[in-house]
C-alpha cells in the first residue's frame, strides 16, 4: 500500500503490481501530468553518482588496508 | 500467486519454482551481465594480492581498476533489474515471462541504482570488519526486491521502502544465513566440477596435463578467485528471486492478499 494505510482486500486495488487505496489511485490519476519530477530525478541521479564515486574510493581504501595487514 | 504465508521456507520453496520458470533466457541474461563485474572484482583482488603490502604505492592502478569495476557494476544492475522483473512476473502468472520482463520502468531502475550503490559502498566501507559482505548482501537483496515499488523518482522513497521491508528482520536474517550456507555448498560443487572436468580432460590424448595442472590447481589464486565467482553466479538467481518473493509476500501479508488466496484454496479443496 503506497500510503501505508491498513485496508481490507475489497477497498484496495492492485495496479502494476502495487496496491493502492481509492484516494491514492485518484491522486495518481489527477496529478502526474502537472507534478514536476525534475527535482526527484536530479536528486536520485546526483546521489547515485556521488555514492558510486565513493564506493570506488572505499574499494581501494579497504583493499589497501587489508593488503597492509598481510 | 502468493501460495503460502510469509516464512523463510515458503520464500525459498517458491523462489526455486520462480528460478525454474525464468532460467531461460532471463537467468542467462543475468549471468551474461554479471560476468564483466565478477571478472573485474577478480582482477582487483588479484592485483591487490600481487602487490601485497606495497598496495599504497599503486593508488592509480587500483583506482583505475575500481573505476572499471564500478562501470561493470552498472551493467550488472541492468541484468539484475530485468531478472527481478522476470521473477515478479513469473510469480504472478506461474509461467515463464516473455519480453515484458525487459520493460523495467526507468524510475524503478534509477531508484534501484541509488540503493544498490549504497549497498555497494557499505560493503566496501565495512569490508575490513568482516560484516561488510553480509550487510551489503542483505541491503542489495532488499534493494532488488523493492525495486518495482518505486514509482516516483527521489531518494527518500526507496530508503523508506528498504526500512519498511527490512523490518521483517527475522526472515531477512534467516534468508541471509541460508544463502551463506548455499554459497559454501555451491563453492564446493563448483570446485568439484572444475576438478572433475580437469580429470576427464586429462584422459584425452594431446592434453598438456602438466601445464593445465599448474593453472587449475588451488595453489593458483586466480583459479580460487574464479571458483568463488562461479559459486556467486550459481546462487545469484536464487538470491534475487528470494528477495523479490519476500517483498511480494510481505506486501501481501500487509494487505490481506495472502488470506484471500488461502480462503480461495480452502474453498476449492
Amino acid at each position: 500500500m503506497q500510503c501505508a494505510k491498513t485496508l481490507c482486500q475489497e477497498c484496495a486495488t492492485q495496479w502494476d503490481g502495487i496496491w493502492y487505496c481509492a484516494a491514492c489511485l485518484a491522486s495518481r490519476r489527477n496529478t502526474p501530468a502537472a507534478k514536476s519530477r525534475v527535482g526527484g530525478w536530479i536528486a536520485v541521479v546526483a546521489a547515485s553518482l556521488v555514492i558510486l564515486f565513493l564506493s570506488t574510493r572505499f574499494m581501494v581504501w579497504s583493499g589497501v588496508l587489508l593488503a597492509g595487514l598481510r | 500467486m502468493i501460495r503460502a504465508p510469509l516464512s523463510t521456507t515458503s520464500v525459498l520453496d517458491e523462489s526455486a519454482a520462480v528460478v525454474r520458470a525464468t532460467v531461460s533466457p532471463w537467468a542467462a541474461l543475468l549471468l551474461a551481465t554479471s560476468i564483466p563485474y565478477r571478472f573485474m572484482q577478480i582482477v582487483f583482488a588479484d592485483r591487490l594480492i600481487e602487490i601485497g603490502s606495497n598496495a599504497s604505492q599503486y593508488g592509480d592502478l587500483l583506482r583505475t581498476t575500481a573505476d572499471i569495476t564500478c562501470a561493470t557494476f552498472l551493467l550488472a544492475l541492468i541484468g539484475r533489474a530485468i531478472y527481478a522483473r522476470a521473477c515478479r512476473l513469473a510469480s504472478e502468472s506461474g509461467a515463464a515471462p516473455g519480453r515484458e520482463a525487459l520493460r523495467v520502468p526507468l524510475t524503478a531502475f534509477a531508484s534501484y541504482v541509488f540503493v544498490a550503490s549504497i549497498a555497494e559502498a557499505a560493503t566496501y566501507l565495512l569490508f575490513v570488519t568482516g560484516l561488510g559482505i553480509a550487510f551489503g548482501a542483505i541491503l542489495s537483496g532488499l534493494a532488488i526486491g523493492t525495486m518495482e515499488q518505486n514509482t516516483e523518482p527521489g531518494i527518500r522513497g526507496p530508503l523508506r521502502r528498504l526500512a519498511r521491508f527490512g523490518g521483517n528482520s527475522r526472515i531477512v536474517a534467516s534468508l541471509a544465513l541460508v544463502f551463506f550456507c548455499a554459497f559454501v555448498v555451491a563453492l564446493l560443487n563448483v570446485a568439484a566440477l572444475g576438478s572433475a572436468i580437469f580429470a576427464l580432460a586429462s584422459t584425452v590424448g594431446g592434453w598438456d596435463a602438466a601445464r593445465w595442472h599448474a593453472l587449475l590447481s588451488f595453489s593458483n589464486r586466480r583459479y580460487v578467485l574464479t571458483i568463488i565467482a562461479g559459486a556467486l553466479f550459481v546462487i545469484e538467481p536464487f538470491w534475487i528471486a528470494a528477495n523479490v518473493l519476500l517483498v511480494r509476500k510481505a506486501g501481501a501479508a500487509q494487505t490481506g492478499d495472502d488470506l484471500r488466496v488461502w480462503f480461495e484454496e480452502l474453498q476449492r479443496s
